[in-house]
């Protein structure tokens, strides 16, 4: 059998090997296949999203009347009765002409762009405590409600699938697309302005730094035997270091405990120079307290009975 | 344990401790015993023993005389407690509650260009989830070839890519548009960070689901409450999106969008959608109600820029700043940040009289492109009032603006995307306040 088809292969990975993005190119949908397919339910099941055209709207329909009620239960205690908003929560009405002012007030009637993002954002967040409960023709109603409260519909007036796209809302035409760079600072180094003309115009609440004494510092001392010992005394008493009493082991502990309680407790809170070795105080730790000492060794005697 | 009963053991701790050690040393530890006391909230400061008392030594505390904590005693390490002011905070008369709303990252206490993930600002829409990997999905659909749902573990099996970028909300330094009003650093310009950020690049998925020939949009969606989205152009996309599931070397804080969101570099941080669940490929843009409602541009003619993504040549001086006052006059080493989302950083100046003279300062870090990027310049202080401002060109030649430029064109009333160069007034007893200057 000829080698030549082994040659060819090898050419062909080579090829690959050295030029990535002609291969990049090349890559059907689908090249790595990670995941699954999305099957037509799980996208439905997510897939929530409204535009200006309509599309992505469900079917369903809801009434001004009964939008005012599902109002006053789900979104006035924020937005208020009227839409003008409770505390610092956002107004959705009112506000008309009032964009070139000092302080415009921004709503769904003054400056939204289309009556679909307020179905959208109603039924992908609202209400604020309870997204996605509220039914399709809830939606709708709500909706519908808040158009009326910016006097844009009758009273009477039913929100639908249908209709939704052909409500305009007053400042759909004043938005326009990104302009930056607009302005044009140029780079001078000296002399750049007359020091004399110089005035501060406007000055935050001075702020005094607080000293950053060591107060911050946070020290157990109170530690349980067991957490104690992990981390002050099983580098000796694990292993016997030293000639230390192994913990564990009742043979190198009993003639220590039947000394008393209270031996220990000194010979571990001052240091303790025996036959075997010598216990510094506190195990070197003297940031421990005599307690959390105390504490340890009533472990490590329960431990090795 | 009760609060007094905790302050009585630890006094008596102290107390006894101290009476083990030599004179002067237990002075020392009493000290030293006083700060811990400052934990349970009594004010002390720790002081440094006298050379007298320490036979000539700097210092002798205890901890150079003991042996500390063994390994893992803190198995996920965390600062020193002595650094534990440096933390997120929020400004409560901003938003109605802290459900939707925003914390800023203490720049002031920070330094190179890493944010630790543990105080990147935050913002949220409808609280932080606390979302199970093994659960979440992303989805891919629309106008594509092969819609697919993926795992956490199927994304990562995906090429990934890790590149350092900046993060900012837009809003960032939007309450100084009408004058300045933060009286520090972390809330004038603290809705920003910056990490490394690990995952798939988008294009390499849409590669996957083989996007269709009128694709011109992309909806991204989160998995939140608020369900946040966003409409982001398939230009971006293609170019250096990234979909994303780590940070700084270890999985996406929770806060950052655990366990995977969308980075667009350079841009809007609202665009970054966090605990991203769903990505519909489409032809138009959606117009939500954070592209059109929010995060538009009102004008001073009433009229309002929309899909504004582009974050700005923009740059601040760190130090000296209302958290990082002078102490004495005399040489220091001034410095602070500066980014564009444009791209790299081409050049920083230094002003210490409000714009008149400038200095240029030099690059203290590594300069990436739509990162933040360390300058610093050295100073000699005489101990006078003085303005202090930084000015940030990008490599596109962009010279960061005044505010009477910005103004002139866009206004007081736009919320979004003020990067003028900002103040510093240097008192003659050292501290520092924000201002704004004619």
């Amino acid at each position: 059998m000829s080698r030549f088809p082994e040659l060819i292969a090898l050419t062909v990975s080579l090829a690959l090997f050295a030029y990535p993005s002609v291969a990049e190119k090349a890559k059907p949908a689908g090249y790595y296949g990670h995941g699954e397919p999305a099957t037509e339910a799980q996208i439905a099941g997510w897939d929530i999203d409204v535009r200006p055209d309509g599309q992505g709207l469900p079917p369903g329909s809801g009434s001004v009347e009964d939008g005012e009620m599902l109002y006053e239960e789900q979104c006035a205690e924020c937005h208020g009765s009227f839409g003008e908003g409770e505390g610092r929560y956002p107004s959705l009405a009112g506000g008309e002409d009032s964009l070139r002012e000092a302080r415009p007030h921004k709503t769904v009637g003054s400056y939204w762009k289309y009556t679909s993002t307020l179905w959208d954002y109603i039924h992908r967040a609202m209400p604020f405590t309870r997204p996605e409960s509220l039914s399709d023709d809830e939606v709708y109603a709500i909706t519908a409600y808040v158009l009326y409260l910016n006097e844009l519909v009758e009273d009477d007036f039913v929100l639908s699938q249908q209709n939704l796209a052909e409500v305009r809302l007053p400042n759909e035409a004043n938005f326009s697309d990104e302009q930056r760079p607009d302005v044009n600072n140029t780079r001078c180094m000296e002399n750049c302005r007359d020091p004399a003309a110089i005035e501060i115009i406007s000055q935050a609440p001075q702020y005094e730094p607080p000293v950053i004494a060591a107060s911050a510092a946070v020290v157990a001392v109170s530690t349980p035997g067991e957490d104690t010992y992990k981390q002050s005394c099983a580098l000796c008493h694990d292993n016997g270091v030293g000639g230390s009493p192994v913990t564990g082991n009742a043979g190198d502990w009993a003639s220590r405990i039947s000394a008393g309680t209270e031996s220990l407790y000194a010979n571990a809170i001052n240091g303790f120079q025996g036959e075997a070795g010598v216990m510094p105080a506190k195990g070197g730790f003297v940031q421990l307290s005599d307690d959390a000492v105390r504490q340890a060794v009533d472990y490590m005697v329960g431990a090795s009975k | 344990m009760s609060k007094q009963h905790e302050l009585d053991n630890i006094i008596r701790s102290i107390a006894e401790s101290g009476e083990k050690l030599p004179a002067p040393e237990r002075r020392g530890f009493l000290k030293q015993g006083l700060a811990m006391l400052g934990a349970a909230g009594v004010v002390a400061g720790a002081g440094r023993l006298s050379a007298a008392e320490t036979g000539g030594a700097p210092s002798v505390p205890p901890w150079t005389k003991s042996l500390g904590p063994g390994v893992v005693s803190n198995p996920y390490g965390s600062p020193s407690p002595f650094e534990s002011h440096v933390k997120r905070r929020t400004v409560d008369w901003l938003t109605a509650d802290k459900i939707a709303s925003i914390s800023f990252t203490p720049l002031a206490d920070l330094k190179g260009i890493i944010t630790p993930s543990g105080v990147v600002f935050e913002r949220y829409h409808a609280g932080l989830p606390a979302v199970d990997p093994n659960v979440h999905q992303l989805m891919i659909h629309g106008m594509v070839d092969r819609p697919i749902i993926l795992s956490m573990d199927d994304l990562m099996r995906f090429p990934s890519v890790s590149m350092i970028r900046f993060l900012e909300c837009p809003a960032n330094g939007g309450m100084e548009w009408r004058g300045a009003q933060m009286d520090r650093l972390q809330f004038s310009h603290g809705m920003l960070s910056c990490c490394e950020w690990t995952g798939v690049l988008l294009s390499t998925l849409l590669a996957e689901v083989g996007v269709q020939k009128d694709a011109k949009w992309i909806l991204a969606e989160g998995a939140d409450g608020a369900h946040m989205s966003r409409s982001i152009p398939m230009d971006k996309a293609m170019d250096d999106a990234l979909i994303v599931y780590a940070q700084n070397g270890e999985a996406l804080r929770p806060e950052q969008g655990y366990p995977v969101r969308l980075i667009n570099p350079g841009w809007e941080g609202n665009t970054c959608v966090k605990w991203l669940r769903r990505l519909e490929i489409g032809d138009k843009p959606w117009y939500h109600r954070e592209e059109t409602s929010k995060y538009t541009d009102l004008m001073p003619d009433g009229t309002a820029r929309e899909f504004t993504f582009l974050q700005e040549c923009n740059s601040v001086i760190t130090s000296p700043s209302p958290e990082k006052p002078l102490k004495k006059p005399g040489k220091l080493w001034v410095e602070g940040l500066a980014w564009s989302g444009r791209g790299k950083i081409k050049q920083v100046d230094v002003s210490f009289d409000g714009g008149v003279n400038w200095r240029p300062a030099r690059f203290t870090s590594t300069v990436l492109p739509r990162a933040l990027t360390r300058f610093g310049v050295e100073w000699n202080w005489n101990g006078n009032p003085a303005l202090l401002q930084s000015r940030a060109i990008d490599e596109t030649g962009y010279v960061q603006p005044t505010y009477g430029q910005l103004r002139e064109v866009r206004g007081t009333s736009s919320i979004y995307h003020k990067n003028a160069i900002h103040t510093w007034k240097l008192n003659s007893d050292g501290s520092v306040a924000n201002v704004q200057i004619s």
